[in-house]
């Protein structure tokens, strides 16, 4: 794939991007990341409030990208099987069996959305553990592959009852963890709430032009640009001083009010999580028309590359989020490139 | 009774003429010595003090004489060094040590300086008291000869050690000093000590200013400066001088900043260099990430580093 050709799909990406944000207003960081995420071929997660908008960006987003698109509902009594197929008696009167929401649309499924899945078991979760990490499935004895699917999955933070807490494995398997907060800017506030054009959620997706991206060609795509975008000595370098940061925050002398730092974190962040932080920067770099890595290009996915994977002691988990905000921050600040 | 009384006068008479006669007659066979006073100017320096000399000392005075130019000393007349004067045929132990004579003509005088030296040769268990002893010289003139006396003066010679029990309030000697301990040892100490001392507070001065001398001294780009000046011109120097201004930037906003703006909102005294500061970054990418990064440097890098560095130790010390 040449260099213009790369451009073209720069073009195609920014595009994407300027389509979600007229219908999700106020999430422009959010809508960045996203379109980071898509084209490093990353599953993100979304948490946030209730009614903030993250099943409608989402399905935006899957809008553009085009292809097969899947969604399932998290719900306690939702079980792996109900991903793969479900049983039903025919017109016929007799039983029979249909591909779920995972193998309905064979290879070209390209966007899965798992609404709410913190509601869902953890069989749920592991199925999942192996279908992000893997892209394959096997079922009626024979492995079933989705080269181009991603996931999208939300969650909500407030709600506790019924809900099962997301393992750190499948944590893990998310490249991104995307925060969505109410917008701060009173004239957007305002607008969602006199603004009929936002009251009708289908309507309001469907104003997205589809198919902007040709979805069988991400993978390709993401691959020239990991490979096409460089990454100097010194960056590599400071990658890696800011995950050994991650699991040693304290010999780095980063220090957060009320927080022992020594006894903060258990695990940092893995070598799959700091890879694909690596797959974020380059992207992003590729995004802002660079050839060439930068520390701002690992600053712009740092949190929410790497937040979501870390383990703290028990007695900091319930502040997980306002802590990994402030200890990733004070990482940032605390090692320095050069 | 007439005849009696002139008896009597001659004998009275006839004593006193036959001394007179003897003493011209005497006059006549030395010849020299005139009874008239010589006019004789004498100035006498005499030692400082007038205590505390012991057996072995010499003391030295000098004497003046000025006398008008027709009267001339008489060399010879001069005391003799050994010579020791007696009293009562008793030596007084005070001997001449040295005599030294000079003479100078000044208008229609003679000046004679007489420096004599006198080694004292007596001791005593109590302060005792002594003299430099009257001398006599001679001057000739006007073919006659003049006996001139120098004055003596009066001193004290103390004991080399006291004898006896000494108790103390009874022996409260105006002419002896206060006794003193030697604190020459003590002396050294405190100057040593005042020393250490100085020199501790100098060096607790310099680490309380944070390691300077002098207030805005030292600080990040100070040393950042001094760091670039030194670099080699290659690419390694170049690496190590943007590296090093980049700690400067880092210690003064008290955390690592990537770009130009991080700096000029934290800190706001470097705006008057907003253009240079985002050159710098453009550099720095250029160096390290990205060396497609376009510069707009309009010389070699090492150079404009140089002055870079120097702007912002300049900026640093508040000046614009």
């Amino acid at each position: 794939m040449s260099d213009r050709q790369l451009a073209d799909w720069r073009k195609e990406a920014l595009h994407l991007q300027s389509e979600v944000n007229q219908v999700v207003v106020g999430q422009a960081d959010a809508v960045r990341l996203i379109t980071t995420s898509i084209f490093a071929r990353g599953h993100v997660l979304l948490e946030g409030d209730v009614g903030v908008g993250k099943t409608t960006l989402l399905r935006a987003f899957t809008r553009g990208i085009g292809g097969g698109y899947q969604r399932i509902e998290g719900t306690i009594d939702l079980m792996p099987n109900d991903l793969v197929y479900h049983t039903y008696l025919g017109d016929d009167g007799r039983p029979h069996v249909s591909p779920g929401p995972l193998l309905s649309h064979g290879t070209d499924l390209a966007v899965f959305f798992f609404n709410e899945i913190n509601r869902a078991r953890p069989q749920v979760h592991s199925l999942l553990l192996r279908v992000m990490a893997e892209r394959t499935l096997s079922a009626f004895n024979r492995e079933h592959t989705f080269p181009h699917m991603l996931v999208f999955a939300d969650r909500n933070q407030v709600e506790k009852e019924e809900t099962f807490e997301i393992p750190s494995a499948a944590r893990d398997r998310f490249m991104m963890e995307i925060p969505i907060l109410v917008p701060a800017d009173l004239d957007i506030m305002e607008s969602l709430i006199f603004d009929t054009r936002y009251h009708d959620v289908d309507a309001l997706v469907n104003q997205v032009k589809p198919d902007i991206l040709q979805f069988d060609q991400l993978n390709q795509v993401a691959a020239e640009i990991q490979s096409s975008i460089q990454a100097s000595p010194t960056l590599r370098r400071y990658a890696l001083d800011l995950w050994l940061a991650t699991r040693s925050p304290a010999d780095y002398g980063v220090k957060i009010e009320g927080v022992d730092s020594k006894r903060l974190v258990v695990a940092g962040a893995s070598p799959r999580g700091i890879a694909m932080m690596m797959r974020a920067a380059r992207v992003n770099a590729w995004l802002n028309d660079r050839e060439a890595v930068v520390p701002e290009d690992i600053h712009a996915v740092f949190h929410e590359t790497v937040a979501h994977r870390l383990v703290f002691s028990p007695i900091y988990e319930m502040r997980r989020t306002e802590i990994a905000r402030e200890l990733l921050s004070q990482i940032i600040h605390a090692i320095s490139a050069p | 009774m007439t005849m009696t009384r002139h008896l009597r006068l001659i004998a009275l008479l006839l004593p006193l003429w036959l001394m007179h006669g003897y003493a011209h007659a005497a006059a006549e066979d030395t010849g020299q010595v005139s009874s008239k006073e010589l006019p004789v100017d004498i100035t006498a320096i005499n030692p400082e003090r007038e205590v505390g000399y012991h057996v072995g000392d010499v003391l030295t005075r000098t004497l003046i004489l000025k006398v008008a130019d027709k009267y001339e000393l008489l060399p010879t007349s001069i005391p003799i060094p050994g010579n020791q004067k007696r009293y009562r045929n008793k030596e007084q132990g005070i001997e001449i040590y040295a005599s030294d004579l000079k003479h100078e003509h000044s208008g229609d005088q003679n000046i004679y300086t007489l420096r004599l030296s006198y080694q004292v040769f007596t001791s005593s268990i109590v302060a005792k008291p002594a003299a430099l002893p009257p001398e006599f010289v001679k001057f000739t003139g006007e073919g006659q000869l003049y006996r001139v006396r120098l004055p003596s003066w009066n001193f004290r010679i103390s004991p080399l050690a006291v004898y006896g029990s000494v108790r103390i309030e009874k022996d409260m000697s105006q002419f002896r000093g206060p006794l003193l301990l030697d604190d020459k040892r003590q002396q050294l100490t405190l100057r040593i000590a005042l020393v250490v001392l100085g020199l501790s507070l100098l060096g607790l001065l310099y680490i309380l200013g944070n390691r300077s001398w002098l207030p805005r001294m030292g600080g990040p780009f100070a040393k950042a400066m001094r760091i670039v000046r030194k670099t080699p011109q290659d690419a390694a120097g170049v690496q190590l001088a943007v590296s090093s201004l980049h700690q400067a930037f880092n210690q003064h906003a008290g955390h690592s900043v990537f770009t130009a703006e991080e700096v000029l909102a934290k800190l706001p005294q470097f705006g008057v260099m907003q253009a240079e500061i985002q050159q710098f970054f453009q550099l720095s990418r250029a160096v390290f990430f990205d060396a497609k990064a376009p510069s707009s440097l309009n010389e070699p890098a090492h150079v404009w580093l140089r002055k870079f560095s120097r702007r912002c130790r300049d900026v640093e010390r508040g000046l614009k």
